[in-house]
């Protein structure tokens, strides 16, 4: 065999072996939900169930408030998207398509506000939520996202930059005001942008433990993450419930992640931010 | 319509478009910085008002970072844990990068597959962790058994790898015995690792922005495989290598949910896994020590403010930007 097939074999073999390195703790996720407790202990390693044992997820929807916690889920989620969209995209645009004086060092404070580790804020922050009555309210994680957030403005901000001027101008002809440029001219041409924000902040609240931790103490108020980490405390025992929980709540943002895969990629790739 | 009123009304709009920013701004970031920097130098509990007490919260930090308590060790662990990490990342990201830029039949499925754990909520990731490195049943000593390293204890061990007890371990050292290196500091950057999908992402869009012709005129000067990695393709790469290590040390100073998940919120074994941002929410919500917690938050933010400048300082030695050449 000459040189160059060799090479070639060796890339294949390299690869083949990462992504099965990489992709074995999810199988193993997924293979140790179905599995009894006694097979679990007998057999953890095999990727294949003996038996599949489907009873593990009713059982762990039943041993917490699942539903409870999914409901709050998916209310922080719908809150939060819908207050940094609005926030962001509004900064967004009297950041690049109104000219005004401050418009530069305000946008370099957006920048600056990234760079701030968010230990510094958290306490007062803390206090000030809670001084408005909002401690042990989801409100407490949806308003501040009504304030924007430097990432998604950044993002919008360089969106709304690429719309070419003539159509704000065509606009300005028809008598629109920049309330009206902004809500008929750009918000239309912006979709792709905006459902970038909207599905990098879905995912954001989705996983977010800091925020619960912090501000929620009542059970009926706790979101998945939150509530799969105080399952982790009380059946911590109970390894085949704790996979079958973390693999229900992992389910979404697979699917999320196969069906906006370019979004996905696109925007770490342009931004360098996480999901 | 005269051009002065035009103008004013740009501004107005201007402050308008901007002003839930500008709130947000001022109560989520101003204020809360200033009244962080004004409650270091008190004593706060939450439930009595501010107490001025001067640079003693400072001087505790100080003789706790001497004592490696309390902060110090959390300082300790932060640096292991970032010091490793960050440019464990950063190599092993480039790596897989280059391998999944190169042609290959399915290079989509090797691509998604090593992306696949960067989409798994923190907190679930850290539930399959807990189970995967057990040091009975993992799956994690299981496979490092196949090639005959001994079984490790990782969660269940303060001492890390890279440390000074490690010499003592290692001095004793009788043959035969299982040697246990690798402790709960290590299991997270494994754990972290695993991760790097996000930047892989990075590197290979940057990789695919390469021109062609670079390569092309590497090879006609008989260049081989691993010098067009060092001569092209790495300083090509050098302004995303920066930008990964900013924002991978920004990332690994934050890291806080998987900490607290991995040990129920107690840093334990023996404190190795409190990190500065667990040290901090402890000190602040479990010991109500607020303006204690405040002058740590201080000094961490001046911390990797300056870290970050040294980067920037070195940059201009090894990043290269397309523009100036």
């Amino acid at each position: 065999m000459n040189q160059r097939g060799l090479k070639t074999i060796c890339l294949y073999l390299t690869a083949w072996f990462m992504a099965a390195l990489f992709s074995l703790p999810l199988l193993m996720m997924i293979s140790g939900s179905l599995k009894s407790a006694e097979q679990l202990t007998r057999d953890p390693y095999s990727l294949l169930p003996a038996e599949w044992n489907w009873s593990n997820f009713p059982e762990a929807l039943s041993s917490m408030p699942f539903f409870v916690y999914l409901s709050n889920t998916l209310l922080l989620c719908f809150g939060c998207v819908i207050g940094t969209t609005l926030s962001c995209a509004l900064a967004a645009y009297g950041l690049s398509r109104v000219s005004w004086p401050g418009r530069n060092w305000m946008f370099g404070l957006v920048i600056a506000t990234m760079l701030l580790p968010w230990h510094i804020t958290m306490i007062p922050r803390f206090v000030l939520l809670s001084e408005l009555g909002l401690y042990n309210s989801l409100w407490a994680i949806v308003l501040p996202t009504f304030l924007g957030e430097a990432f998604f403005i950044f993002l919008l901000r360089q969106f709304f930059m690429t719309i070419p001027e003539q159509l704000l101008d065509a606009g300005r002809i028809d008598g629109l005001s920049h309330w009206g440029l902004f809500w008929k001219i750009v918000i239309p041409l912006s979709k792709p942008a905006l459902a970038t924000v909207a599905l990098f902040q879905f995912v954001t609240t989705w996983n977010d433990f800091g925020g619960p931790l912090l501000y929620l103490n009542d059970p009926k108020k706790f979101p998945l993450a939150y509530g799969l980490e105080r399952f982790v405390s009380s059946y911590g025992d109970q390894t085949h419930l704790l996979l079958a929980a973390a693999t229900l709540f992992t389910i979404p943002m697979i699917i999320i992640f196969f069906l906006a895969q370019k979004t996905f990629i696109q925007g770490i790739s342009t931004t360098g931010i996480k999901g | 319509m005269p051009k002065n009123s035009n103008h004013h009304s740009e501004a107005r709009a201007g402050w308008l478009f901007s002003m839930p920013w500008i709130l947000g701004f001022l109560a989520l970031f101003v204020w809360p910085f200033t009244a962080s920097v004004w409650w270091s130098f008190c004593q706060y509990d939450l439930i009595n008002s501010p107490e001025w007490v001067g640079w003693e919260n400072y001087s505790r930090l100080t003789r706790e970072a001497r004592e490696q308590q309390g902060f110090g060790q959390a300082l300790t662990n932060t640096l292991y844990y970032s010091l490793l990490s960050v440019p464990l990342s950063v190599v092993m990201g480039i790596l897989l990068a280059v391998l999944l830029s190169a042609r290959l039949r399915g290079q989509a499925i090797y691509r998604t597959l090593i992306f696949l754990p960067s989409v798994i909520p923190v907190v679930a990731a850290s539930v399959l962790w807990l189970w995967l490195l057990d040091p009975q049943s993992g799956l994690v000593n299981y496979l490092l058994s196949w090639i005959g390293i001994p079984p490790q204890n990782w969660l269940n061990q303060a001492r890390s790898a890279f440390s000074l007890e490690t010499i003592g371990v290692l001095q004793n050292y009788t043959t035969g015995e299982p040697l246990k290196l690798l402790g709960s500091k290590d299991a997270l950057i494994l754990m972290t690792l695993w991760g790097v999908g996000n930047f892989v992402v990075i590197y290979l869009a940057a990789i695919s922005d390469i021109p062609k012709s670079l390569y092309e005129a590497a090879e006609i000067d008989g260049a081989s495989p691993g010098r067009k990695l060092l001569h092209v393709t790495l300083p090509m790469l050098s302004p995303v290598i920066f930008f990964n290590l900013v924002m991978g040390l920004i990332r690994s100073v934050q890291t806080f949910t998987s900490v607290y998940v991995l040990s129920e919120g107690t840093g334990a074994p023996g404190g190795s896994l409190r990190l500065i941002s667990l040290e901090l929410f402890l000190s602040a919500f479990s010991d109500l020590e607020m303006g204690y917690a405040s002058a740590m938050a201080l000094l961490l933010f001046i911390g990797l403010t300056l870290a970050t400048t040294i980067l920037f300082r070195t940059s201009r030695y090894w990043v290269h930007y397309r523009m100036a050449a």
